[in-house]
């Protein structure tokens, strides 16, 4: 047994290289700090839509980047509720929850009721409220699973389901965030990075209208930043947006065969 | 909402297109600032802040606490506002639960930075008492009493004021403490530590009215808007946070535009809140 003892043990013993160390690329080492999924800092991570995902809704889509899965259904335009009072526009009422088995910790999504206004004010401004008076339509969303940037799925995601169920809309929504990692501005943040920002900057915009209907900064940022870190958001709006148009080409499409 | 006619309308825009507002200002100028500090005794720190016919409080109290596992070198604070029905009937129920939640996700978004915490106007490990086992609890509430416009701002104003108001008692804490035993803490009633309050960022709200933007906004000309956008700045000229708010789409470059406005435009504000503190600090002393 002891003259056995080679060099390099042929059991698992941890040792200072082979250690999984926690990252510590948020302090100086900005140059040569891969991601935890190795993309590149400019990079999303892959988008898949699906429409139809659920049948009782008006319209419904699924969307999934990377390991963050979201679904929203959409229902109406149906009458308003009675105590409303009479509206030559129509109402959107937008609802964002977390699954409980969503995060890592179990039921401690963020918060919802901000979540809500958030996604009503950045679908508002797309939706042509005119042509459903008197009506409301609602958009209820469900995180399914929580891997980073929750809020910017779920607008794309709840544009798609709102032109699936043929609701008005000037153009679709597309969204997406960057953090700020020490100097690094990453688009299209995970959970892990997330938690380590130390700023955000999430942009919601019709790409093909060229205007943006929400945007949130949070942290200290330069002006000269912030026009970057736009201007990331923009472009991967406009490819975002393709692929989700390319994703109800395919249903509507499907459908007619 | 308020309830406006066709001409009063006109007026309203057509004001703002030529630079002459309603009450005479010009579109960047702010109506006169009122600032009372120490006016809640029951708080740490207080202050109230008036805007024209906006009237806003903020008070701030300290509790001891236990910090976050996530975060055992920091301590937390919480910023709620609560809209009275008091001031609008309209705030009874949920009009009012929604306003609330929206100017308090927006001053939080403004004053407390990114997840890691950089970029805080607070300091947050300044709140430490005893690394991973005491921390001071800030929470900050914000009232608001009569509402003409432009709360966030008002409210951004409030808290600075009432930061700066703020005294944390001095706590002692007993030296001989084993393991995971809670120290004992001693709070001083005479030794107050006081706030470093230069980096706490104002807030400038920017509304669009037409093609033009305003700054603080009466009720009146907010129901006319179609989008406004609030940016907090802080003395370096650096941007803490941004909300849009509002229905209608915006073109990028305005944005960056109403930021660069923004910028010009705290810095006045500053001066002009910072001179406004310092005055009421004295008056309260005197009294």
């Amino acid at each position: 047994m002891a003259g056995k003892a080679a060099p390099t043990p042929t059991t698992y013993s941890p040792s200072p290289t082979t250690q999984k160390t926690k990252p510590s690329f948020f302090k100086n080492h900005d140059a040569d700090w891969v991601r935890p999924d190795g993309r590149g800092f400019h990079q999303c991570r892959p988008a898949f839509f699906r429409t139809g995902a659920v049948n009782a809704a008006a319209g419904s889509a699924y969307a999934e980047f990377g390991n963050t899965k979201v679904i929203v259904s959409v229902f109406g335009p149906r009458e308003s509720k009675k105590a409303m009072m009479y509206s030559d526009i129509g109402r959107l009422n937008c609802n964002v929850s977390y699954a409980t088995f969503a995060t890592p910790v179990r039921g401690q999504g963020s918060d919802d009721e901000d979540f809500s206004s958030m996604l009503h004010k950045a679908l508002e401004g797309a939706i042509i409220l005119e042509t459903f008076p008197k009506t409301t339509v609602d958009v209820f969303a469900l995180v399914l699973e929580s891997g980073g940037s929750d809020l910017p799925v779920v607008i794309s995601c709840a544009s798609v389901a709102l032109a699936d169920a043929g609701i008005m809309m000037y153009d679709l929504v597309a969204s997406v965030s960057v953090s700020c990692l020490a100097k690094n501005l990453v688009i299209d943040p995970m959970l892990e990075e997330e938690s380590y920002q130390d700023g955000s900057l999430m942009l919601t915009c019709m790409p093909s209208k060229y205007e943006v209907t929400q945007l949130t900064i949070t942290g200290e940022w330069s002006a000269a930043k912030i026009n970057e870190g736009m201007q990331l958001c923009l472009d991967a709006c406009s490819k975002l947006a393709n692929i989700m148009r390319s994703c109800l080409k395919e249903a509507a499409s499907g459908s007619e065969e | 909402m308020v309830g406006l006619s066709l001409g009063e309308r006109q007026f309203i825009q057509g004001g703002i297109a030529q630079d002459l507002r309603s009450d005479g200002r010009k579109r960047l100028t702010y109506r006169p600032i009122g600032v009372e500090t120490g006016v809640i005794p029951q708080a740490s720190g207080s202050a109230r802040v008036r805007m024209g016919a906006t009237e806003v409080i903020a008070s701030v109290k300290a509790e001891l606490g236990r910090p976050s596992t996530l975060h055992p070198d920091k301590g937390k604070v919480a910023i709620y506002v609560d809209c009275s029905p008091t001031a609008e009937p309209m705030f009874e129920g949920r009009g009012g639960e929604e306003l609330s939640t929206e100017l308090s996700v927006a001053l939080q978004r403004c004053l407390l930075g990114g997840k890691s915490g950089g970029g805080a106007a607070i300091d947050l490990s300044s709140l430490v008492v005893v690394e991973g086992k005491i921390c001071w609890d800030l929470y900050i509430d914000g009232l608001v009493v009569s509402s003409d416009g432009n709360l966030l701002d008002a409210l951004g104003a409030a808290i600075k004021a009432a930061l700066s108001n703020t005294g944390i008692p001095r706590a002692n804490v007993a030296s001989s403490v084993l393991g995971d035993e809670q120290p004992e803490v001693d709070i001083s009633d005479e030794e107050f530590l006081q706030f470093d309050t230069s980096s706490i960022p104002v807030i400038v709200t920017l509304t669009k009215v037409g093609k033009h933007y305003i700054v603080d906004a009466t009720a009146e000309e907010e129901s006319q808007m179609s989008s406004a956008v609030s940016i907090s700045v802080n003395r370096q000229g650096h941007i803490c946070g941004l909300t849009k708010r509002g229905g209608t789409g915006l073109d990028p470059s305005i944005i960056l535009d109403m930021i660069s406005v923004a910028k010009h435009v705290s810095e006045q504000l500053i001066n002009k809140l910072d001179s406004e503190i310092a005055a009421a600090e004295a008056d309260e002393e005197e009294s």
